[in-house]
């Protein structure tokens, strides 16, 4: 018992240890100070004031939101095809895909990102227009998308998409009548997912993006390598708050079940 | 064709010319000579290679990387493996809430994760401060800008990775198993032993391994909080593809890298085999 509580009691330290980093950025984000200091000199929300009337930090901002849609988007129909097939298919195929579907999200982002780069040049298009951006942040999303659908996918029943047919309900119909409301938590669960992992990524933005363009953790970065003001503090917690609005907002709409494994 | 296959099929061209091309092309790059006009030259050499594996100053960094990954994931596992055990036997909603405080990190972008940390750290930090206030020292501890302060830093960003597999493990165990062999008279640590650490062990396997290969290839945190004073390899292969744009040379960097990880890998897997069930 007392070996119980000891490893509950650690447990919790390491509970504060996973939180500490990222609740010490939200406070100082309300410092009304110039610089970072702790405790805060004061509350204020001064530096989100500051963030929300800076050009460059906004237009990075819109940057990550449109490659964080499309990249989902791209992401979400064809890891949802790939999850059906998988699941309709002989087991031993089905481990291929799946270890294929993963495979981006267990190779080294850096080298992904590295191969694009060499890859895009080598024909032709460069990082121009942001197709090799867009490519890999379609590359890091795609596996949340097979997870997901993959897991919602599990006892699914298959004779449901049998009677719509025989009832004389064409494919498409079959899908969007019957097959993608039986999935749905599992596809805007991964939609979700894919959207934090897009939006948050780094490495793959650094190696590939376009002269000029900038997502927000890049931004973000540049600003902290010359800069100590609360405003980097603000915009993270900007970052951060915007998740959670989004996961409560999708979480009261539909339901949520994450699948991460 | 069968109609069935249609669905495979963008995954399928998304993963052959997005992922297998490119990585076969940084191969060939990696063995293409430096051209003064371009990206890279036409012909093959092994200069890059040899360029790479003679110079001492390469296997230092090779060395601080694969180190700094070995600190990162046994403090993962050290720290990981209570974190999954007290969920494991936590019930319903309240582990619900504790997994999502596991799961909170992954929702936050890495570049906010590593900043906190340097809040937390830093010379000017909340520690420090502390300290100083306490009267613990009236110098500054040293906790950023160097290897503890990446450790750190990168335990907490890849910890998620850690206990989640683990996790998925000790559920699966089936709880009478313990009970059983404690009223058989097992002592609790015959029975974490011969019993928990069995069963746990792919768990830990594929935590282990997904840390240290997610950790050496790290940029963003060893840039932040090592301050350019710890150098590792990802940010040798970063500036040698963007700033001083030498790409045959940055591949071999990345691939020897990659290769030696690799070993460090089956090594692993080599020595924590399942012979703990004997």
């Amino acid at each position: 018992m007392t070996a119980q509580r000891l490893n509950s009691a650690l447990s919790w330290v390491i509970y504060a240890f996973l939180l500490a980093p990222i609740l010490v950025v939200i406070i100082a984000s309300f410092n009304a100070g110039a610089f970072l200091t702790f405790p805060p000199q004061g509350l204020s929300f001064r530096w989100y004031w500051t963030f929300l009337h800076n050009a460059v930090f906004m237009r990075a901002f819109a940057t990550s939101i449109e490659i964080a849609t499309l990249a989902t988007v791209i992401s979400g129909v064809v890891g949802t095809m790939a999850a059906l097939f998988a699941a309709q298919a002989r087991p031993a195929i089905a481990n291929g895909v799946r270890i294929a579907m993963l495979a981006p999200m267990l190779l080294p982002e850096v080298l992904t990102a590295i191969g694009l780069l060499f890859y895009f040049y080598a024909l032709g298009i460069g990082l121009h227009h942001g197709v090799a951006l867009l490519a890999g942040h379609v590359l890091l999303t795609l596996p949340f998308i097979y997870i997901n659908v993959s897991t919602a996918l599990k006892g699914f029943d298959w004779s449901w998409q049998l009677a719509a047919r025989s009832l004389g309900a064409g494919p498409w119909t079959t899908f969007f009548r019957i097959t993608l409301p039986l999935i749905k938590s599992g596809v805007i669960s991964g939609c979700l997912f894919s959207f934090i992992v897009s939006f948050d990524a780094f490495s793959t933005s650094f190696l590939l993006k376009d002269i000029g363009t900038a997502t927000l953790p890049l931004q973000l970065f540049d600003y902290l390598r010359l800069n100590f003001t609360p405003e980097a503090a603000a915009v993270s917690s900007f970052t951060v708050f915007a998740t959670l609005v989004v996961m409560v907002v999708t979480e009261r709409a539909f339901g949520l079940k994450i699948a991460r494994f | 064709m069968n109609r069935r296959a249609l669905l495979i099929l963008p995954a399928a061209l998304i993963l052959l010319l997005l992922v297998a091309a490119p990585y076969l092309n940084i191969v060939v790059i990696s063995a293409r000579p430096t051209s003064p006009d371009g990206a890279y030259g036409g012909g093959f050499t092994t200069a890059n290679y040899v360029a790479v594996l003679t110079d001492a100053y390469y296997w230092r960094q090779i060395g601080t990387t694969l180190w700094l990954g070995l600190l990162t994931t046994a403090g993962a596992l050290l720290l990981g493996f209570p974190v999954a055990w007290n969920l494991a036997r936590t019930p319903g909603r309240s582990q619900a809430l504790r997994q999502a405080i596991v799961l909170s990190p992954l929702l936050v972008g890495i570049v906010v994760r590593s900043y906190g940390w340097t809040i937390i750290l830093g010379n000017n930090g909340i520690l420090n401060r502390l300290a100083r206030a306490t009267g613990i020292t009236h110098s500054i501890l040293p906790l950023m800008y160097n290897r503890l302060g990446i450790v750190v830093a990168l335990i907490h960003v890849f910890l998620p990775f850690m206990i989640m597999p683990i996790l998925g493990g000790l559920q699966n165990m089936d709880p009478a198993l313990e009970q059983a062999g404690r009223s058989l008279g097992a002592a609790p640590g015959t029975v974490f032993r011969r019993i928990v650490l069995p069963l746990a062990m792919p768990g830990i396997q594929s935590g282990c391994v997904m840390v240290f290969v997610l950790s050496i290839s790290a940029y963003v945190t060893p840039v932040l909080l090592g301050g350019m004073r710890v150098k590792t390899m990802p940010m040798t292969v970063v500036n040698t593809l963007i700033d001083s744009f030498r790409w045959p040379l940055g591949a071999a960097e990345s691939l020897i890298l990659s290769f030696l990880g690799g070993l460090a890998v089956m090594v692993f897997l080599r020595l924590t085999p399942m012979r703990w069930n004997r």
